[in-house]
């Protein structure tokens, strides 16, 4: 899914007027809320529409314009919020923020300029205003509820998650010992992790790795070992 | 899982939530999930004048994808423990 608000268009058929989702990868339809205005950055809202929550993504569709519709997806929202004071937005809203592509300045929010020229993809705070302010704790509920349905997206490759990296060496070095001396600490023997901590094994993978590291190895001893029919004495 | 543990036992104590994107949240730490999502309670932005729409929320739910830093209180910190446990986490153990 897209980073960041984006327009949505895709309706069902002619009545209802419901979204498209994609149903093949499981999205479903989690909540309706009917007359709700939609304010994107410091723009005024939008009005009136239809507030749809699916497992996977916000969207709004406007009552009046067939074509207006606007989605968010759950991977999207940084954060969301109930918003009460009135002295910073007039109305009671659930409060969100939008992660966008390349996170400019806080400023680039909207094209206030341009009334109708406005960059979605730029969009970083979002305001739904449901006309019963009453909805507003079950929609902050059901907010985190989807938002929780969508973790990041796991690379593949790794179980449980473990994928530390623990030096830039370690992506050159296509070691074979991966498995229980998971832990490649190139540092240098000052280091307490490979012998404070009473793992043998550890420890002595830790003091191998010292030991043998070619790079270790003296300049002169290099070039004994490589070199042995030329003696170039320093 | 080591930090969603840490975490679940701070519930309750003052946080202070730095987004990546630079935003700083103050909150009393209401929940937290395996995913490191945070919900807090009593928030106040901590700079007032980068983000005044933040004022007046009283629970926020943070995504934990976008959390830079949770700052802790340093009576919540143990830190022998803490060293252990991810030494024994990064073994993989």
């Amino acid at each position: 899914m897209v980073i960041g608000l984006r327009q949505f268009m895709a309706r069902v058929g002619t009545g209802a007027g419901e979204p498209v989702l994609d149903t093949d990868n499981g999205e479903e339809l989690v909540h309706v809320q009917p007359s709700v205005s939609i304010a994107l950055g410091n723009r005024s809202p939008d009005t009136p529409g239809t507030l749809y929550i699916t497992t996977k993504q916000v969207v709004w569709l406007s009552d009046l314009d067939r074509a207006k519709g606007y989605a968010v997806g759950f991977l999207s929202l940084s954060l969301h919020a109930v918003s009460r004071d009135p002295e910073a937005y007039p109305s009671p809203c659930i409060y969100t923020q939008i992660e966008t592509e390349a996170d400019e300045d806080d400023s680039e929010d909207s094209d206030s300029e341009c009334n109708d020229v406005l960059d979605l993809s730029k969009v970083t705070e979002m305001r739904l205003i449901p006309s019963d302010a009453s909805q507003l704790d079950t929609l902050f509920q059901i907010f985190c509820e989807c938002a929780e349905l969508n973790p990041e997206p796991i690379e593949e490759g790794e179980e449980g998650g473990h994928n530390w990296v623990f030096s830039t060496d370690q992506l050159e070095d296509e070691t074979g010992e991966g498995d229980d001396a998971e832990c490649h600490f190139h540092q240098n023997p000052t280091n307490l992790i490979g012998h404070s901590n009473g793992d043998h094994d550890l420890a002595r993978t830790v003091l191998e790795l010292q030991i043998h590291d070619q790079r270790f190895e003296d300049a002169e001893e290099m070039e004994r070992v490589s070199d042995s029919s030329h003696h170039q004495h320093q | 899982m080591l930090f969603f543990s840490y975490f679940k036992d701070l519930v309750g104590r003052e946080v202070t939530v730095e987004l990546k994107n630079d935003l700083a949240i103050r909150g009393t730490l209401h929940s937290v999930d395996q995913y490191l999502n945070i919900k807090l309670e009593n928030t106040r932005v901590v700079d007032q004048d980068k983000n005044p729409h933040m004022l007046s929320v009283r629970n926020c739910f943070i995504r934990g994808s976008v959390v830079r830093y949770v700052q802790l209180p340093p009576d919540g910190v143990d830190i022998e423990l803490l060293h252990d446990a991810t030494r024994r986490e990064a073994r993989g153990g």
